[in-house]
């Protein structure tokens, strides 16, 4: 393997949307795992999220202004690629650590249904997260948010995380979150086992046709692998 | 017997030093990250309490539970026994 591109293929090479975009299949029989050829990847955190847009005004009013993002890139370019691609405007804003927020605004196209935001949590999940440092910080971003006049959700304490949410001109869902505390080896023992108790009880409501029923079963699995956990190896 | 189990971190220990002084809990460990509270018969863990956020609140058995929710509301849960498999 050599360490430059070289004549390696380019998007000018693929033959269709899928093989542009790296679709693959959604199946991952015969995939290999990271443990099977030896090769640790390593990533640097976030380059840019993107989503598209059919409001490029308010889009950069929002990030740009009233947020105060630093808009950092703006592409402009003829559709390209997959046949019937629009002609595009894709741009970014800072977002602070390296970190960039992006939009697609497709000229000449009209929001498909589809993308009309939804007031529910599957519609929510999909969002961005921007850090914060400080218990200040967050307040600082709540209080000056609503003075300019936008809805911020009350602060939300999770586990290891507290947030505020608002959602932009799109509808799409917005969090800003600070760390209430680093991570232990402990988290990560417990993150493996709740996983895999879900997962275990993924597999056998797969099997019986049933949806998973509920979080109580997925606990009453922990339980089993906590206490066969305690009594292995110390 | 009912077990729950609960990991060692800030969020989650207040459910183990409010039972500190509940005879029918037996308190084990902390044990490679883990706390373990038994009893025979239910345990009842009040949020108010534990002085616990609701979004921590409903992941309380997220560290694992040997028992069933008998009764489960915002302020107040009470877990007992249970046959079913783990």
């Amino acid at each position: 393997m050599t360490d430059t591109l070289g004549t390696r293929d380019d998007a000018s090479s693929a033959a269709s949307f899928n093989d542009a975009m790296g679709v693959g299949r959604g199946d991952l029989t015969g995939v290999r795992h990271a443990s099977e050829d030896g090769v640790k990847l390593s990533l640097n955190g976030v380059d840019h999220t993107a989503r598209p847009t059919w409001k490029l005004n308010e889009t950069v009013e929002f990030y740009r202004d009233i947020l105060g993002l630093p808009l950092v890139h703006a592409i402009s370019a003829r559709g390209w690629g997959p046949p019937g691609h629009h002609d595009f405007l894709h741009f970014f804003f800072e977002a602070g650590n390296g970190a960039t927020i992006a939009f697609f605004y497709y000229i000449g196209s009209e929001r498909p249904e589809r993308y009309v935001p939804e007031e529910h949590h599957f519609y929510f999940a999909t969002h961005t997260a921007w850090a914060v440092e400080t218990e200040a910080e967050l307040i600082e971003w709540k209080e000056t948010l609503e003075r300019r006049g936008i809805k911020v959700s009350p602060y939300t304490k999770h586990e290891i995380l507290e947030s505020i949410y608002f959602t932009d001109p799109n509808g799409y869902p917005v969090e800003v979150t600070r760390r209430l505390r680093e991570t232990e080896q402990i988290d990560e023992v417990d993150a493996a086992l709740t996983m895999q108790a879900a997962m275990e009880v993924e597999t056998e409501s797969r099997a019986s046709g049933r949806l998973m029923p509920d979080i109580d079963t997925v606990w009453r699995r922990k339980a089993r692998l906590v206490s066969d956990y305690k009594a292995g190896p110390q | 017997m009912i077990e729950v189990h609960v990991i060692d971190v800030p969020e989650f220990r207040p459910m183990v030093e409010t039972q500190r002084n509940n005879p029918d809990v037996t308190i084990t460990g902390p044990d490679k990250g883990y706390w373990t509270l038994s009893a025979p018969v239910q345990i009842v863990f009040s949020r108010k309490e534990m002085k616990m956020k609701p979004a921590v609140w409903y992941g309380i058995f997220t560290g694992g539970l040997n028992g069933e929710i008998a009764e489960w509301g915002r302020d107040e849960v009470r877990v007992v026994g249970t046959n079913r498999p783990l």
